[in-house]
């Protein structure tokens, strides 16, 4: 008797605990930087958002585009993850490359490239095709932030899609039912959480980003640029907080919204039960439909990225293209902030899932009354501008009890949080399919909690936990926003060198910078695959 | 068996992120510490020529790499002072950082980038008063009366032209190069000019406070209508304009000069118009309150005055020194034939809010 209460209060002290500490760490990593410069904000010129006029056309805007690019982002992000994940086609390889290779987006290089192929004088759109368009506005923004944020929503979905078993749609096959219809009410319900994790992780990107709209948005704003550039361009502090807070009405309006949608039914598919390996055919017409609409996606982005890669060996960036290795030279003087950019981000991504890990878990297992708040917490950091975290961190810990200015750990710190939103949704997404009773089954055969959380949910969760790892890497190595004001001499990081080739107007030494770091980050991720691989033969078994 | 096997990796990559954050860590104390060893041995030679002071410099530059670097090594060779300094991407984000580290300052100087950033650091008791001697042979416009900052470079607006565009495509209806802001207003520009927003970049709106200053409010008002006929978009930062037009995406703009120069010497085919009455930006440096080492930041003042580091500077950032004995940078006119308009700095600060509300009105997005 004593000893089962002995045990229970244990096992409750350990959660207790673990919830203490999480708390502890988002209060101080997220809260109080976020409120450092909330504070800036004078509340009387609130008003302004109003009467300003600049102001609320970009508010509008930025909701417009969000709005906009959210759902093109979830479409295409569905349609390769479905493709990749049920049907038996070609070149699978490559349109997984194509679905993490967006991700690598380094400051306005990325902008330019796709001017110098759909500009007014573009290489396909002038060159090639003779077309008269003009990119800078809305509907070439949306392309842009469409094919560059879909690979976040797509790590979640995909995650989804694979797991799911096909056993509710063979039944459903066996009644009679078309195949629009199996897709229809199994398929997309059941993908909901990811469906839903996928775009809100998408939508908060597409929000808080400003590098884009800065390139290619032409004479329409939206308020993470403008925030931006009022600290950066006016040194104008207030007004930087007025509109990043701003920004923060409408991802809580996107929170809310979508965890009322994924609501509280079920999506469990992952039961312990058996399963059928295969999935069931699809007629080849919807087949070779999907696959041409992939390849087409994967057509632009290896353009963009082509021309980034070509552009790194020219004469003269986007005027003479002969070829010449010279702006190499530039790179391996700056070994220091290579090797700066891939620690930092290996570490940040590390620690960005050993913290989304048991938020994710309490989040989704353990009713608790401060699960709306904690839950709120972890995408709070994907919401506002990363220049609006990083200034936050600036002011923050550059005073006693957390004196962190100048360190390495600021800098991994700070990613990391920026980092938590993405992979606590992928891990959330993945845990929503897997059904408690396969670990109530494990509590009952005699596991304690951190058995059953080892063997049961760790693995289960390897797919959700690997894919998370990769988009936060690299969104660490290309990561400029969220360290801009926080590095020194020391812990400086390859995307600030390429800041100030390009504020130089040295775009070749830039995009051969880019270049350098794209192929190492690459590297680190084709070894720990390896790593990885061999370590799941070793457990499959 | 198999239990274990799972455990480890989550095991190992816990202990590889202790490891690495452990390494980190050390990493840093040991190379501070080797610093401060280093520096004993080195202040104690240096002792003799000075007071207590400290043989340091931390700055924070708001300048291109290359420029830093040679001035690092003048610097240090000139006067032994060691100097570390940690590059920003422009005044904005420099003046950002000082006022976020205002309470424990990480840096003894700030330098580089227009002094309407240093103002108002200077205003919010962030910067320490200095006039340094060498100020007395400086024309007073770049002397801070406060003594705030201390301006040490200039640079002017400039139009931007990509010669092979403007060859095809204006020449042929008789277009010639523009001389002066007015030319600019020709239909022909239509769709093929740049600038940049005053809402957000601050070489914007000197360029719109210039017009208002050369043509007098009705007029200037006129003229910044007629260009935004011509204006296909507005950039959000000044130099944003150069590299679409180095690139032929569009055939003219308007930006600093000094920019222009520095994309045209990449081989771009593009050319630098420097027009009459055009504005201009002081470059400041500023010395930061409660910085380690004050004194030293005092010297790096006197220093950056002199007719050496001007003409050196010069060369480099292909901007004006502010000495008069300086010759002006290559491919571009001398200081005397540039005609600067009469630019009333606190007038424009005044104004700012109303000019950019009638101007996001004006282009009526």
């Amino acid at each position: 008797m004593t000893t089962t209460i002995l045990k229970i209060v244990t096992r409750n002290l350990l959660f207790y605990l673990t919830f203490g500490l999480l708390l502890l760490i988002i209060s101080t990593f997220v809260i109080w930087p976020i409120l450092k410069v909330v504070s800036f904000a004078q509340l009387e010129n609130f008003s302004e958002l109003f009467t300003n006029s600049r102001w609320s056309q970009a508010a509008i805007h930025s909701l417009m585009m969000t709005m906009i690019s959210t759902l093109s982002c979830t479409f295409v992000a569905f349609i390769f993850a479905y493709t990749i994940a049920r049907l038996e086609i070609p070149c699978k390889g490559l349109f997984k490359f194509i679905t993490i290779l967006p991700i690598v987006s380094p400051p306005f290089i990325v902008g330019m490239s796709y001017i110098l192929l759909f500009g007014r004088q573009g290489i396909i759109s002038k060159q090639l095709l003779n077309l008269n368009v003009d990119v800078y506005g809305w509907h070439g923004l949306w392309l842009v932030q469409t094919i560059t944020f879909f690979p976040y929503a797509y790590a979640v979905i995909y995650g989804v899609l694979k797991k799911s078993s096909p056993s509710q749609e063979y039944a459903a096959y066996n009644m009679g039912s078309t195949h629009w219809q199996v897709f229809k009410n199994i398929v997309l319900p059941l993908s909901k959480p990811g469906i839903a994790g996928g775009a809100l992780i998408a939508a908060m990107s597409i929000l808080a980003d400003f590098g884009n709209p800065m390139v290619i948005g032409g004479n329409s704003t939206v308020l993470s640029t403008e925030a931006y550039m009022q600290m950066i361009g006016w040194f104008d502090l207030s007004s930087a907080a007025i509109l990043s807070t701003t920004l923060l009405i409408p991802a809580l309006g996107l929170f809310l919204l979508n965890r009322q949608w994924v609501g509280k039914q079920s999506y469990t598919t992952v039961t312990g039960k058996e399963s059928y390996s295969s999935h069931y055919p699809i007629p080849s017409y919807i087949k070779w439909t999907l696959f041409s609409f992939c390849m087409f996606i994967t057509v632009i982005v290896l353009l963009v990225y082509g021309v980034l890669f070509y552009g790194a060996f020219t004469t003269t960036w986007g005027y003479n293209w002969s070829l010449t290795f010279s702006n190499l030279d530039y790179v391996f003087s700056k070994g220091k902030e290579l090797t700066n950019s891939i620690q930092f981000a290996v570490l940040s991504s590390i620690l960005a899932g050993v913290l989304a890990f048991p938020l994710a878990f309490i989040v989704q297992r353990k009713k608790m009354g401060m699960n709306r708040f904690l839950d709120f917490l972890s995408v709070l950091p994907g919401a506002v501008p990363g220049v609006f975290l990083g200034l936050g961190f600036a002011i923050a810990f550059n005073a006693e009890p957390l004196m962190l200015t100048g360190t390495a750990m600021i800098m991994v710190i700070a990613l990391t949080i920026w980092n938590v939103p993405t992979f606590y949704s992928t891990l959330l997404a993945g845990l929503q399919q897997i059904s408690s009773s396969l670990e109530e089954a494990s509590q009952n055969l005699g596991a304690n909690n951190l058995k059953t959380f080892r063997h049961i949910l760790l693995p289960l969760l390897k797919g959700p936990f690997i894919s998370g790892m990769v988009v936060t890497f690299l969104r660490s190595v290309t990561c400029l926003s969220v360290i801009v004001f926080i590095y020194s001499a020391k812990t400086s990081v390859g995307t600030v060198s390429i800041l100030g080739l390009v504020s130089n107007g040295e775009w070749g030494k830039a995009s051969s910078f880019t270049v350098v770091l794209i192929s190492i980050a690459f590297a680190v991720l084709g070894i720990s695959q390896l790593f990885f691989r061999n370590k799941r033969n070793a457990n499959d078994y | 068996m198999r239990k274990n096997i799972k455990l480890l990796p989550f095991l190992f990559i816990l202990f590889m992120c202790v490891f690495m954050l452990a390494a980190c860590g050390t990493g840093e104390e040991s190379e501070t510490v080797a610093g401060e060893g280093s520096k004993e041995t080195a202040s104690e030679e240096t002792k003799k020529t000075e007071e207590p002071a400290t043989d340091r410099l931390v700055v924070y530059a708001a300048l291109n790499e290359e420029d830093i670097v040679e001035i690092e090594k003048k610097f240090e060779a000139d006067t032994g002072i060691d100097m570390e300094y940690i590059r920003l991407g422009g005044a904005g984000e420099a003046s950002t950082r000082v006022q976020a580290e205002k309470d424990h300052p990480q840096a003894d100087i700030m330098v580089g980038g227009s002094v309407e950033f240093y103002q108002p650091l200077g205003e919010q008791g962030i910067l320490e008063k200095y006039t340094s001697p060498n100020a007395a042979e400086i024309d007073d416009k770049f002397n801070d009366p406060n003594g705030y900052w201390q301006g040490w470079y200039m640079g002017v607006l400039g139009i931007v032209v990509n010669k092979e565009r403007f060859e095809e495509e204006l020449s042929p209806k008789g277009l010639e190069m523009p001389k002066t802001w007015d030319d600019l207003l020709d239909a022909n520009y239509k769709g093929l000019f740049l600038s940049s927003n005053p809402a957000t970049a601050g070489g914007g709106y000197i360029f719109a406070a210039t017009q208002l200053f050369r043509l007098g409010e009705e007029k200037g008002w006129e003229y910044l209508q007629g260009l935004n006929n011509n204006v296909h978009h507005y950039t959000a930062g000044a130099v944003d304009p150069i590299n679409l037009i180095a690139t032929g995406e569009f055939a003219a703009g308007m930006s600093w000069a000094h920019d222009i120069v520095k994309s045209a010497k990449q081989g771009y085919p593009i050319e630098v118009i420097v027009p009459e009455e055009t504005a201009f930006e002081i470059g400041g440096a500023g010395i930061i309150k409660g910085g380690e080492n004050t004194e030293n930041a005092k010297k790096f003042i006197d220093w950056l005055l002199t007719k050496e580091v001007g003409e050196m500077n010069t060369q480099l950032s292909n901007r004006y020194s502010v000495r008069s004995d300086v010759a002006p940078p290559q491919g571009m006119i001398p200081v005397d034939d540039v005609k600067l308009v009469d630019y009333d700095r606190t007038k424009a600060a005044e104004m700012k809010e109303d000019v950019v509300k009638q101007f996001t009105e004006m282009i009526g997005q």
